[in-house]
Formats: C-alpha cells, sequence, structure tokens
C-alpha cells in the first residue's frame, strides 16, 4: 500500500467509525479521497449549491456551520466540526441541499469524497452505514458500550445487568395442573430443589405461582388437609416477563411488586421463571433484599444505618454497567420505600391522625431523576369540605409532617433550604387550596410563580391515594395548554440556562474564584432538557413527569422529531452518567459533591461527546425559542 | 576508474525495446497556462537522494502528489524505490531511512524513471527547494533514459516567504513551514510523506495567492521571479 494512502488511514482510524472499518473499506474509502484546503472564513457548502455532493471529513482544523435567519443579518453558528468529524450526512443522505452553510473557521483540510463513492462505501461497509444512518448518536451508544466494558473488565464477570432473563432462567420450570393436590405440588418442589411451583394449563400457559412464602401461609392458617387442589392456595395471574427483558427488568419488578419470582412467557406459554436468588447469584446485587429489609426496618435507626447500604448499592450497579436511568431509577425506588417506611414509623409513634392524607415529592424526586445526594422537596394532599375543616385538618397533621421531616433528615435526605417541605403550613394544602395554589402559578406569571411552577408542577404521590394528584396534574396541563402567554413565559425561563458551548471555543466556562475554568452539569447541562422537557409535555397535555419519558411521550405526538427525541434522550442519558460517574469518584476520594466538571479531564471522546450533548440541549432551546418567538 | 573518466564519451543508456518505445511516447511539457491555478495539473515531487552532492549523489526514491481542480487528488500517488547495486552505505541513510535491503527490493531506475515521466504527463513540477530536485532528476533521466528534462519546476521554498512576509526567518525548511502552518505529518523524511506536505503547503499558498488577486499559473510565475529579483537586489 501506498504511504500516505496509509499515513491517511492511520490518522482516520484514531476516530469513529474509520476505527471499526475494515481495512479494505478504509483504503478504498482514502482512495477516492481529494484533500481540499479553506482557508479562514471561505465557504465549503452552502445551502445555494443544491443537492449536496461530496461527503468531507476533516482533516485539520475547524469547521462551522451558520444559519442566517430571516430578518436578521448576524448569521448563527449552530456547530462546529473538528478533526476527525464528519459532514453533512443528513444532507447527503437526504439527497438535499445542506440547510447550513460550511465554513472554515480557520486554516483547514478536508479529505473530500464524491457521492458516488460514498454510496459505494455505504453499501461495502456496514460500520460506516451504521454510523451514517445514526450520526451522532451512534457516537453515543460507543461511549456507553465503552463504559460498561471497562466495568465488566474490572470486575472480572462477564454478566451485566442487562443480561436477558432467557440466559438466566438455566432450568426447566417445575409446574403441575391447577388440580393437582398440595402435598403432591410440595412433593414436586422439595424434589427438585426449587423454591416456587407454577400452575399451567394444557397450553402451558401461567395460571398462578405457588412459593414457599405460600406454604408458610398455608400452614400458619393452619390448613390440615394437603390433598386440596393447589389453585385455592396459589397466587393467581402471576407476574411475568418476556425472556427478552433484562435482568435489570426483573430486578425491578422484584423490588417494585415484593415478589421473589418472575415467570418468563413467550408467546403465551411459560419458558422459565428467574427467581431472586438467580438474580444475586448473578451480580450479588441485593436490591430486592435491600428493598425489603427498607420495608420492614422496624426502627428509625435501621432506616438511617441502611442509607449506606443504598451508596453501596449504587456504587455496584454503576461499576456493573448500569445506566444513569438505571441508576436513578434504583435510587428513586429505595428512596421511595425509606419515605413509606419513615410515614409508617411516626404514624406507629405518634399515633394516626384520623384522617387520610397523601404524601406528595416534587422536582427532581418528582421526575424520579434523584442522584444519591438529594434534599426534600414534599407536601401533603388532603380532602376537606371547606377552609374551615382544611385549617382544622392542617393542624392535626403538621406535628406529624414535621416530625416525618425530621427523620427524613435524619436518614440522609437534606431539609430543603427552601423550605417545601410538608412541614411548611403553605405546604400541608387541601385539594382545593392546591388547585388554587397552582391555579395562581399559572394566570400570574411572576418569576416567582415560574420558579414554582417548575418545581411543583413535577408532583407525584409517594405514599397515600393517587387520586387526589391525580385530578391536580389533570387540572394543571389543561390551564397550561389553554393559557399560550404562561407558556411563553416558562419557555423563556427554559432559556435561562445557556449550555456552554460557545461559537468558537469548543467549551465557554466559567472560572469562579481562583478556580479552573469549569462547567455546571446539572445546571447548564440537564437543566435545559428537564425545562424543556417540563414545557412541553404541559403544553401538550403529556401527564409523564419523568423528563426522558416526556420527550418519548412528545414523539407520536409529533411535538418532537423522532430523530431529534433519539439525540435528545442520548445526549442526556450521557450527561447524567458523567455527572454521577463524578458524584462516585468524589465520594472515594472523600471530596464534597459537586456539578462543576473541568473538560479538560475527560478523555478525548468523552469530551467531544460532551460538548455533542452540550449541543443537543441547545437545539432543544433554539426550537423553544422558534416555538415560541423569544 | 580513471582520473579523466568523465572526459570519455557518456555511455549510452542500454534500453530494451519496450523500454524505448515508452521512452518515445513521453509527452512533452506544456508550460504554465493562464488559466486558473485551480484547472491547473501540479505533480508535487520529492526525491530522497544519497547525499547532497549534485554531481556524485544518486537518486534513491521518488514520492510525488498530484494537485489536480484545486485538490490533492489521494488516489493519484507515485511511489518507487530504485535499485542502486552501487550504492556504498552513507551517513544520508540516517535521514532518508532507506536501508541497503529497501533499496535492493526497489525497482529497475530505467521502468521507475519511465514510469514517473508517464505519470507527470505534461504537468508543471512543484517541489520544496526545487532547484535540487530538477537537478537530481535532471541528471538521473540524462543517465538513465538519455532524456532531457524540460518540464518547468516551481519552487515552494522561495513561493512561501513570498506570500508570507511576516515571517523573517533565512532559509526556513519544510519542517519549519509545517510547523508554522500546524500541518499533521505523518512520517517525515520518506520521499511520499514529504511530497504530500510539500503539496497541502502548496494548497496554502495557492489560498493566499488568490487572496491577493493572482489567479493563474502563469501570472504566479511572473510574480515569483519578479520577487526573486527585488530579493537579490536588496541582497546586494
Amino acid at each position: 500500500m501506498l504511504q500516505n494512502i496509509h499515513g491517511t488511514m492511520q490518522f482516520l482510524q484514531r476516530f469513529p467509525p474509520f476505527n471499526q472499518m475494515e481495512n479494505a473499506h478504509l483504503a478504498f474509502l482514502v482512495e477516492q479521497c481529494q484533500l481540499r484546503f479553506y482557508g479562514p472564513g471561505e465557504s465549503i457548502i452552502r445551502p445555494a449549491d443544491g443537492p449536496v455532493e461530496h461527503f468531507y471529513i476533516v482533516k485539520q482544523g475547524r469547521v462551522v456551520g451558520e444559519r442566517t435567519h430571516l430578518g436578521r443579518d448576524v448569521a448563527e453558528t449552530t456547530f462546529e466540526i473538528t478533526a476527525g468529524e464528519c459532514f453533512p450526512l443528513a444532507a447527503l443522505l437526504g439527497e438535499r441541499a445542506t440547510r447550513t452553510e460550511h465554513r472554515a473557521a480557520e486554516d483547514t483540510f478536508c479529505l473530500q469524497l464524491n457521492k458516488a463513492a460514498f454510496i459505494k462505501l455505504f453499501a461495502l461497509s456496514e460500520e460506516f452505514r451504521d454510523f451514517a444512518l445514526r450520526g451522532v448518536s451512534s457516537l453515543l451508544d460507543k461511549v456507553n458500550q465503552q463504559v460498561q466494558q471497562k466495568a465488566v473488565e474490572t470486575l472480572g464477570t462477564q454478566y451485566s445487568l442487562n443480561t436477558r432473563l432467557g440466559e438466566l432462567a438455566m432450568r426447566h420450570p417445575v409446574t403441575c395442573s391447577p388440580h393437582t393436590a398440595l402435598r403432591e405440588a410440595v412433593r414436586l418442589m422439595h424434589e427438585q430443589q426449587v423454591g416456587s411451583i407454577v400452575i399451567v394449563n394444557e397450553d402451558k400457559a401461567p395460571l398462578g405461582i405457588f412459593t414457599l412464602r405460600d406454604l408458610r401461609h398455608v400452614v400458619a392458617d393452619g390448613i390440615h388437609d394437603f390433598d386440596q387442589a393447589i389453585d385455592a392456595h396459589m397466587t393467581s395471574e402471576p407476574f411475568y416477563l418476556s425472556p427478552d427483558h433484562s435482568a435489570f427488568d426483573a430486578a425491578i419488578a422484584m423490588t417494585e411488586r415484593h415478589i421473589a419470582h418472575v415467570c418468563l412467557v413467550k408467546e403465551q406459554r411459560l419458558c422459565g421463571v428467574v427467581s431472586e436468588r438467580d438474580l444475586f447469584s448473578l451480580q450479588r446485587v441485593d436490591l430486592v433484599h435491600l428493598a425489603r429489609t427498607i420495608r420492614h426496618a422496624p426502627r428509625l435507626d435501621t432506616l438511617i444505618n441502611l442509607r449506606g447500604e443504598i451508596g453501596q448499592l449504587v456504587e455496584r450497579m454503576l461499576a456493573h454497567g448500569a445506566s444513569s436511568t438505571q441508576i436513578t431509577h434504583i435510587i428513586t425506588l429505595l428512596n421511595d420505600h425509606t419515605v413509606c417506611r419513615v410515614i409508617e414509623l411516626v404514624l406507629a409513634e405518634r399515633g394516626d391522625p384520623g384522617v387520610p392524607f397523601t404524601w406528595l415529592c416534587f422536582g427532581s424526586e418528582g421526575r424520579r431523576e434523584q442522584t444519591l445526594h438529594t434534599d426534600q422537596d414534599n407536601g401533603i394532599l388532603f380532602e376537606a369540605k371547606d377552609a374551615t375543616q382544611a385549617a382544622e385538618i392542617r393542624q392535626r397533621l403538621l406535628p406529624i409532617a414535621q416530625h416525618i421531616n425530621t427523620h427524613l433528615a435524619a436518614c440522609g435526605f437534606t431539609l430543603c433550604k427552601g423550605n417545601i417541605m410538608a412541614g411548611n403550613p403553605d405546604l400541608c394544602l387541601s385539594h382545593a387550596e392546591w388547585a388554587r395554589r397552582f391555579a395562581a402559578f399559572i394566570r400570574e406569571a411572576t418569576p416567582e410563580n415560574l420558579l414554582g411552577s417548575s418545581i411543583y408542577f413535577d408532583l407525584r404521590v409517594v405514599w397515600g391515594d393517587e387520586q387526589g394528584c391525580q385530578q391536580l396534574r389533570r387540572g394543571i396541563l389543561q390551564q397550561v395548554a389553554d393559557n399560550r402567554l404562561f407558556q411563553r413565559m416558562m419557555a423563556d425561563n427554559a432559556l435561562r440556562h445557556r449550555p456552554p458551548v460557545g461559537r468558537f471555543r469548543e467549551f465557554v466556562l466559567e472560572r469562579k474564584g481562583g478556580d479552573k475554568a469549569t462547567l455546571d452539569l446539572k445546571v447548564q447541562g440537564l437543566t435545559p432538557f428537564v425545562d424543556g422537557a417540563r414545557l412541553l409535555a404541559l403544553a401538550h397535555g403529556v401527564e409523564a413527569i419523568n423528563t426522558l419519558e416526556r420527550l418519548r411521550q412528545l414523539i407520536p405526538l409529533g411535538v418532537i422529531e423522532p430523530l431529534d427525541g433519539a439525540a435528545y434522550e442520548e445526549a442526556y442519558h450521557f450527561i447524567q452518567q458523567t455527572r454521577m460517574q463524578q458524584h462516585q469518584l468524589q465520594t472515594r476520594q472523600n471530596r464534597p459533591y459537586s456539578n462543576r466538571v473541568d473538560p479538560d479531564n475527560l478523555n478525548q471522546l468523552d469530551r467531544r461527546i460532551l460538548r455533542e450533548a452540550l449541543r443537543q440541549a441547545q437545539r432543544l432551546q433554539s426550537s423553544l425559542a422558534l416555538r415560541y418567538q423569544l | 576508474m580513471s582520473l579523466f573518466s568523465w572526459l570519455l564519451p557518456r555511455k549510452k543508456p542500454s534500453l530494451n525495446p519496450a523500454q524505448q518505445q515508452r521512452l518515445a511516447q513521453l509527452t512533452a511539457p506544456a508550460g504554465l497556462n493562464e488559466h486558473t491555478l485551480r484547472a491547473q495539473r501540479w505533480v508535487v515531487v520529492d526525491l530522497e537522494t544519497s547525499g547532497l552532492d549534485l554531481n556524485r549523489d544518486q537518486v534513491l526514491s521518488i514520492g510525488a502528489m498530484v494537485i489536480e481542480d484545486g485538490a490533492i487528488d489521494l488516489g493519484q500517488a507515485f511511489e518507487r524505490t530504485l535499485l542502486r547495486t552501487d550504492n556504498p552505505l552513507s551517513p544520508s541513510v540516517l535521514l532518508h531511512g532507506l536501508g541497503p535491503s529497501a533499496i535492493a527490493a526497489g525497482c529497475d531506475p530505467v521502468d521507475a524513471l519511465l514510469d514517473f515521466m508517464a505519470f507527470v504527463g505534461d504537468s508543471p513540477l512543484l517541489a520544496f527547494h526545487a532547484p535540487f530536485d530538477q537537478h537530481m532528476l535532471g541528471r538521473a533521466l540524462k543517465d538513465s533514459l538519455g532524456y532531457r528534462l524540460q518540464h518547468p519546476f516551481m519552487d515552494v521554498a522561495a513561493l512561501a516567504p513570498m506570500l508570507c512576509p511576516q515571517v523573517n526567518v533565512r532559509e526556513a525548511g519544510l519542517d519549519y513551514w509545517i510547523k508554522h502552518f500546524n500541518l499533521q505529518v505523518e512520517d517525515r523524511h520518506n520521499a511520499s510523506a514529504d511530497a504530500l506536505a510539500t503539496a497541502e503547503l502548496a494548497l496554502i499558498l495557492f489560498s493566499r495567492l488568490r487572496a491577493q488577486g493572482i489567479d493563474s499559473p502563469h501570472a504566479l510565475q511572473q510574480r515569483l521571479n519578479q520577487w526573486q529579483r527585488r530579493k537579490q537586489v536588496h541582497s546586494f
């Protein structure tokens, strides 16, 4: 092979997707390329050039994308492309002109591939095709895979929480018919050394499950007749998943439902059972056990001690390659269990107030996006006939609420600095009072009310009856949908925190005091997504509260393009993952938690992806600005 | 070898019929055109030689790239190592990195030079320190093929300081310019890589030329001659 072809290939192999392509395909690419130079400010491709005829890879220098908006003479820089990156994929695949003028920002060399060769390469190389079709998003995937691979390597295990359940359920499930005698069923379980037996019909569809726990009940109930049919004692309609679900799904289901066995069903036929033990032997991730211990903790001290275990669990899960979404989900779950148990313990200690109430949570807790360090954002909802009764009930509930707040603080939920806590009389309200308060937020868009809506409108029930909260949420959705002015104010609010990517440099960083320049992953990275998703969800009647869930539900409504939605999701995911890894590192080094990160400390790929992820946040903001004409 | 051997008539190179036919088919240089720089095809060449002696040292390898349609065409690259059986190991092996084994694995200089001239066609040549390459190549062509090299050469080493007057370095070498423009070169001191670096440098300089309103090879040559004359006057 010729030296210069080889040299150029070596250069490209430092970047995805070229590092994954077969050598022969890469050589084909390079041999078909022309190397072009562009001086500073020189235009490379323009919308006016018509359908794009070439694919470009930046070899050296920097290319910026500029879009001019009608009525404005200053072009807006929409993206930056540096060495190893390609353009314009979407226009080339869509056989259209580029929408953005691409200009060299400095002395720049680009490898230029003609369209015919691009198409040939597209057909030849699967990796290239994948990359071209998925653009940046496949890059993000690569990083996620890398993170997991690294974790798996260090732990020396080939399993992860993403293992298919079908692979975990090694043995045939033990089954019997509904008419089988109790004695016979228990004998089968004993012989096979299993903790459960599944009751199936003639088509092998599961009708119920009978576990050792059920046997304990039978014995405790003093039943002597073991010749009874088993269907009288089984748990009917057992929970099931498909063999394609992951170990994580099973762990979550067990934690949520307090069950120890999950049936695996494919095409309505039972094909396996996964037990808690199967998951533990796999991971030693004692999630289910931990949840149960929390739920049955006899005293507050026990709960306080369990807090440390949650931290360790998260550490282990991250090490096992769990994603940030999985982890926030688990933290929320365990936190919910802790809150419920604290409430139950306080009620047992202080006596039942005699009025039913619902424990609400707001903000990140409401969105199920908590990380380990979290503070309390909660309130109480109760039903009352009128203002007098409401005041009377409030007086009865407040001491209990304050007690719960203090106990939660002892368990590691920091007291809220803004006093957004159920023990505050302003947050212990009747249904009518909450509804009035929320209506005021929407009607009078003062800065305080806007800030309030960004916290309170992400509300969710942790303990107690769901119905009242559901009604409140529907009320909010209706009022926001009808109030364009409020939406516009919220959009304005959602643009407050600009992602720190600039026109000419990679990142625009703040220098705080004498510290090195850093960026805030939460405020500058995640908040734009959270605020944007909230606004769009409220405006379009989407009931979901979780940011990713909101984004997902906005796609079928046509509010967000599917490709944009996927890109936002991955970007959000990546920023959150980076943030959690940083928190873990800080814990290990006994440093205080901080969301500030120095991009220089990231490796080259992570840095590039973080930049790209922040650009997605910027895109979401521009779409809001456009939608609400800000 | 006698002391006066250079006075004796030069030994006629011996070419086989196929080689003679190829020699006859080589195209004459077309000269610099007056169209745009972009329309001009250039061959950017770099030679590795056994040393810097213009009369005694030999061409060991040729690397060349083509600038066509204003871009370097990576599909058109030329690269040959010449078989030199009579070449003693000299210190410059450290510089060009061509060891005796690489040279022994090279191809017949006659074929290599015929291939190269066919590759050049009627295009003008660009090189860094062009007079050296022009001389060495001319001598090799004369010795091996009995061919007189008449293609115009343009010196990138002269072009660069003309277009970058702010650079105040006497005799800045290729390394200097590579650094100045922050060029990424994978493997220096190999004829191909140096030819590519020179070609990249040439693209940057052409871009600067266009910015100054000079957009034809012919105008470029005139401007360069002018500049060199003025420089000589200044140095008196």
